[in-house]
């Protein structure tokens, strides 16, 4: 038996050539929600030894080893991004290692979408549809933030800064409407330059 | 009096008239219809000057013609409309218009034109009119107000008009932190934004004008020994390619709220729409959150009314000065200056040096002194001290001054003695100034009356927010430069680098000596009417009448006069109005107080309130993975929550009733495949999660073995039903819960908020996971044998997955959960797979069923086979009053169970009450009949309203099983009452009759789901 055909959420949709950020969907990345007690040494242990890298305990922070990133969602709940097809091993290791550990892990990876945000605009894009402040220092390549973007539930990982990459993950249903607001607010014409030397103004 | 162009040539002036306009560049715009040209640079109220256009509009109660008063943002007269058709901008301050080809700008509240309105008898009869006239003229007969005097005050008074079509551009939001923002770019503004900047803060600083530097290029005194505009020039430029400064002009601070948020409307594309072309929104509305504001809002200079001081040609003195300086057109030909301060001296003297005549300067001080006065005196303009101007003559209708009447001023406020006739066309007056204190007030900052400069400054803010430079009464530049940097260094920190201040030298200034109005002389208020507030035609006679008639507090005497109840806000008239008050009471001014200054300073677009939110971004929608296959199947969709969910799927010409037919007879006699995958979906998980499902639920689940699922039902702890659904055990402490489709979100939440505030001690983890699947009922006799055909290794027949089991397994190469259960009463499965291979999937159960005639059915079909069967849907049987007791489901509420939420409440009396109505099944007398949804029963019907109420419809259907209408109802004591019959009075005196019956209405038995 074959596997299953994929489709993804985005998979009909192209960024226009209007915009300033270039924008595509990530679709070979698997996803685990990962529940857990930070305070629980079994547990991170446990959770560190099946995925070889140690869950972040800061807010805001992630982890990496090789393909695999560990974000922090909150204060007992972690986001682990993997290569798609490694996903069900990766699921299955950590339910072994976590076996009569109080923990929930879960297969969550047709649950978001990913759109790839490129470009030197990304960061003012954003800060159209979020309050979050995507300028303050320290938000930075392997910052992780779950925010309201667009009046829809949204995280971005910040992949690298130069360029400027960002991943931002929005729950499947949703995928079109930011995909939308995207489209929308990302247009060449519509730029802030926000906190960027600019021509000086008109005087009196 | 033909039109006479204002422009002021700039020979012999030495170059500095008209330093913002490009002469050499032409600009085409039309104003009511009629081709104009201005030059580059002008703003519309300056090329009308230079086309001799001195009426730009009407007032608003009486029509009287109405021109330039002010500079900027606080011009009260000159409203305009912008744009045409859709595109239509009402109630625009024409001094804020910038010009550019093809401009296209009317005035308003004038019929037929502006030059003759038709509406200006209002003002012959404006006894009329005076303050409250609503409540008092137009009374009687009481029957007349909706009808004949409403509709002709609505016509007669009023503003603009609306755009004709929805608004074709685009607008956006911004959200951003900053560490300092600086409202107002003048010099104060810059210096603070200087000074907070140097040590590498965030700084943003905005300014509603085209420009930066407010009117430092026309104030006195200098900054490194060079004229203001040269440090001006710059400061911005630093501050512009800084890299961690955002210096924004034509953006305007609207609103100061809470914890320093604070609202701008940055106006992208007015003074240019080609903008637009290249996709740039037209406006742009900022959100900020700043840790410090600075407010140099500057200050807005008060006339002194006199009488008839609204005629066109009448205006602020700096308005003059700056019109001026800027543009190099000038209001007449001959002007006089009205004042009680030294600063309308300088725009005496600039008028002379550009060849403007000056007639006179009246003064209202007795000595005026000083380098400025002497100035004047030197270049040879007559000065009468201890003046006033006690009238004012016009001709044309009021359109062109001819005069003015100047009689001799006593500080006690009396004007008496010989009057003296001033032949001139204009008045530059200047009563002092007004500190810009409303964003300092919108979020609670109070205020305290500064005797010097007799008007209100800021007292220091709850909020981390200063107020600097005039907008703090500080006038003096070295003073207020000094000023200005401390804000700015307090704000960057002790630690912060410091920057350089320039050397500021002041021009000195005499006093001024407050004047409230200028009364007239002779008879008193006819045809001499002292306006206070121009935009709603506020006198002070209304005002005083206002005192008369008892309304003494002023936030009274505001809402009966509707002093600075205007767009503008009162940002001429409101100190006035104070002054004229506290001269009418004999209370000093801080007595009076002030009214509320609320957001937003000035009017900003809707269009930027919406933002992005418009079009298919008005509101969310969710698609589930199949949402295209839906759609291309021609579904016609009903919203659940923020979900679309296909309705039904009409096939050719059939409409929808026939569609929905067909698909339950097609689940009936064949089988039908349904996506339900906005089913709430919920993974449950800890040592405490069975105890957690018993506390949830009104029955037990903690018994429940792996593979194995319950229908449950949740109350809240009032004892009402708020979800319901399947709850399967997938393994030890492991389960999966299925709520409404609405209420994924809500139950989620739920379950979060008992374990993080009440039942902490319990170790279980809860997981929304309605994302990841997708999930389709395939129910109807042919359901199994469907299945069988697919690919994998799940066991479908009757021993190997019985009802109200589940096994999870691989189904044509995706991961599958399947269930079998039934909301429609024949056998059924629910099959779950990831959402990303549902649509795939979707199209093979279609494939496979194709042989049995496979029909997909909407949530209308889903619901009348529900209904068929008497189950209850949440949010149809339930209100949020319902119980589980109400609707018969007593074998649902454990009786065994020590306590779950909602069991106690179960035992109020009311709750526990046997008149409560209850769920039963309705037949109507005529099968034909659909029972309107929610009607109501009576227990008689009767002639006269109210009739005696027993219970509603909540559930209503034309059953095509079985070929006639059945209902759901809740009536009082419904199930003592099977076989009566009960009636339901509906619309137009037509009443239904239906007979109570038990509310399953096919298969009793339930055969059809357990084959």
């Amino acid at each position: 038996m074959s596997e299953a055909l994929i489709i993804t959420a985005l998979h009909d949709r192209q960024a226009p050539a209007n915009l300033a950020i270039s924008m595509t969907e990530i679709v070979d990345r698997g996803m685990i929600d990962l529940r857990g007690l930070p305070k629980d040494k079994k547990f991170l242990s446990a959770a560190k030894s099946a995925l070889g890298v140690a869950l972040p305990t800061e807010p805001c922070t992630s982890t990496q080893t090789g393909e695999t990133l560990c974000f922090w969602m909150s204060v007992d709940q972690w986001l682990i991004v993997c290569p798609r097809k490694e996903t069900g091993a990766l699921l299955g290791k950590l339910n072994g290692a976590l076996e009569g550990i109080f923990s929930l892990a879960v297969d969550m990876s047709d649950a978001r979408s990913i759109i790839r945000l490129k470009g030197e605009r990304v960061r003012e894009t954003l800060m159209k549809g979020s309050s979050i402040d995507f300028t303050q220092p320290g938000f930075e390549p392997g910052t992780v933030r779950r925010m309201l973007f667009g009046e829809i539930a949204a995280m971005v990982h910040v992949v690298s800064e130069a360029p400027e990459v960002f991943d931002l993950m929005v729950f499947r249903s949703y995928a079109h409407h930011a995909w939308d607001w995207l489209e929308a607010t990302a247009t060449k014409g519509s730029e802030v330059g926000f906190l960027k030397p600019a021509e000086a103004p008109a005087v009196v | 009096m033909s039109n006479k162009p204002y422009r002021v040539p700039t020979a012999g002036t030495g170059g500095t008239v008209g330093r913002l306009i490009d002469r050499s560049q032409t600009v085409d715009f039309t104003w009511n219809g009629q081709k104009h040209s201005g030059y580059a640079g002008d703003t519309l109220a300056s090329a009308l000057f230079a086309n001799g256009i001195r009426v730009v509009g009407r007032s608003f109660k009486y029509h009287r013609p109405r021109g330039v008063i002010g500079l900027g943002s606080n011009e009260p007269n000159a409203l305009v409309g912008v744009g045409t058709g859709a595109r239509l901008e009402p109630n625009i301050r024409a001094t804020q218009v910038e010009l550019f080809p093809g401009l296209a700008a009317t005035a308003q509240n004038a019929w037929p034109s502006v030059e003759f309105d038709i509406g200006q008898i209002n003002s012959l009869a404006s006894r009329l009119f005076p303050a409250g006239f609503y409540y008092k003229t137009f009374m009687w007969p009481q029957a007349f107000w909706k009808s004949v005097y409403e509709p002709i005050i609505r016509r007669a008074a009023g503003l603009g008009v609306a755009p004709d079509g929805p608004d074709p551009d685009t607008y956006e939001q911004f959200n951003c932190h900053c560490d300092v923002l600086v409202v107002g770019g003048g010099v104060a503004g810059l210096a603070a934004a200087e000074a907070a900047s140097a040590g590498g803060a965030r700084v943003i600083i905005a300014d509603e004008n085209p420009q930066f530097g407010g009117i430092s290029d026309i104030a006195g005194g200098t900054l490194d020994g060079e004229a203001q505009s040269k440090w001006v020039a710059e400061a911005a430029q630093r501050l512009a390619q800084a890299g961690h400064v955002h210096v924004m002009s034509r953006t305007t601070v609207i609103g100061h709220f809470h914890h320093n948020y604070v609202m701008m409307l940055e106006r992208v594309a007015d003074h240019d729409p080609r903008i637009m072309n290249d996709g740039a929104p037209r406006h742009r509305l900022w959100k900020v959150r700043a840790k410090r504001v600075i407010i140099a809002s500057g200050a807005i200079e008060r006339p002194i009314p006199f009488a008839n001081n609204d005629r066109p040609g009448v205006m602020l003195s700096t308005a003059v000065r700056a019109h001026l300086v800027r543009y190099g057109v000038a209001p007449g030909y001959r002007g006089v200056i009205f004042t009680n301060n030294d600063d309308a001296y300088r725009t005496a003297t600039e008028l002379l040096s550009a060849g403007v005549p000056v007639a006179r300067i009246i003064d209202v001080r007795p000595e005026p002194d000083g380098p400025l006065v002497e100035a004047a005196r030197t270049a040879g303009i007559e000065i009468s001290a201890g003046s006033a101007i006690c009238g004012l003559l016009a001709k044309s209708g009021g359109k062109h001054i001819t005069s003015v009447k100047v009689a001799p001023y006593s500080t006690t406020g009396r004007v008496s003695g010989a009057e003296e006739q001033v032949d001139c066309d204009f008045v530059a007056v200047s009563g002092g100034w007004n500190p810009v204190v409303h964003l300092h007030c919108h979020n609670g900052g109070k205020l305290d009356f500064n005797d010097e400069i007799q008007s209100f400054v800021s007292r220091k803010h709850d909020d981390p927010v200063v107020t600097i430079g005039s907008a703090n009464g500080s006038f003096d530049l070295a003073a207020l430069m000094d000023e200005a940097y401390a804000a700015g260094e307090a704000a960057a920190g002790a630690s912060a680098a410091k920057a350089k201040a320039p050397k500021a030298a002041s021009e000195p200034e005499g006093a001024l000596e407050p004047l409230w109005y200028a009364p007239a002389t002779g008879k008193y208020n006819e045809g001499n009417k002292h306006f206070i507030d121009f935009q709603n035609d506020v006198t002070a006679a209304d005002l005083e009448l206002a005192q008369r008639e008892g309304y003494e507090s002023v936030e009274h005497t505001k809402r009966y006069t509707t002093l600075g109840m205007a767009t503008d806000q009162g940002k001429t008239s409101n100190i006035i109005g104070l002054g004229v008050l506290s001269g009418s009471t004999g209370k000093p001014i801080p007595e009076i107080g002030t009214t509320t200054f609320r957001p937003p300073y000035t009017p900003f677009s809707f269009g930027s309130i919406a933002g992005t939110q418009v079009g298919k971004l008005f509101h969310v929608v969710r698609r589930t993975a199949q949402f295209d296959w839906h759609k291309e199947a021609g579904a016609t969709w009903e919203p659940i929550g923020d979900w679309r969910r296909a309705y039904c799927y009409p096939k050719g010409e059939e409409d929808k009733h026939a569609a929905i037919n067909r698909e339950i007879l097609t689940v009936r006699g064949k089988v039908g495949i349904l996506d339900a995958s906005t089913l709430g979906k919920i993974e449950i998980k800890g040592p405490d999660a069975g105890a957690l499902l018993d506390r949830i639920y009104t029955n037990t689940f903690s018994t429940l073995k792996p593979g194995r699922g319950r229908y449950g039902l949740m109350m809240n702890e009032m004892g009402f039903l708020f979800d319901d659904g399947v709850t399967v055990c997938l393994g030890k402490d492991h389960y999966l819960m299925h709520t409404t489709s609405g209420g994924a979100e809500r139950v989620v939440q739920w379950l979060e908020e008992w374990l993080q505030t009440e039942w902490t001690d319990m170790k279980v983890f809860v997981t929304a996971v309605t994302e990841q699947w997708s999930q389709f009922a395939v129910a109807g006799p042919k359901a199994r044998t469907l299945l069988e055909k697919l690919e994998g290794d799940v066991d479908f027949s009757a021993d190997g997955l019985a009802f109200m089991s589940m096994s999870e397994g691989t189904l044509e190469g995706t991961r599958a959960r399947v269930f079998r259960i039934s909301f429609s009463g024949e056998l059924s499965y629910e099959i779950a797979v990831p959402a990303n291979t549902g649509r795939v999937f979707w199209e093979k159960l279609l494939a496979a069923g194709e042989e049995f005639g496979v029909e997909p059915y909407g949530t209308e079909a889903l619901h009348v086979l529900r209904a068929e069967k008497g189950f209850i849907a949440i949010g149809d049987e339930t209100d949020g009053t319902v119980t589980p007791l109400d609707l018969g489901m007593n074998w649902a509420v454990s009786k065994k169970k020590a306590d779950y939420l909602g069991k106690r409440a179960l035992e109020l009396p009311h709750l526990a009450d046997e008149n409560r109505k209850e769920l039963v099944g309705l037949l109507t007398e005529d099968p034909n009949e659909v029972l309107p949804d929610g009607a109501y029963a009576v227990s008689s019907v009767t002639e006269k309203l109210p009739m005696d109420m027993i219970g509603q419809v909540t559930s209503t259907y034309w059953s095509p099983t079985l070929n006639r209408s059945i209902a759901m109802a809740l009536i009082k004591k419904g199930r003592t009452k099977m076989g009566e019959k009960v009636t339901f009075p509906v619309a137009e005196g037509k009443v239904i009759r239906a007979e109570i019956v038990d509310p399953v209405f096919y298969d009793k038995e339930g055969e059809r789901q357990n084959v």
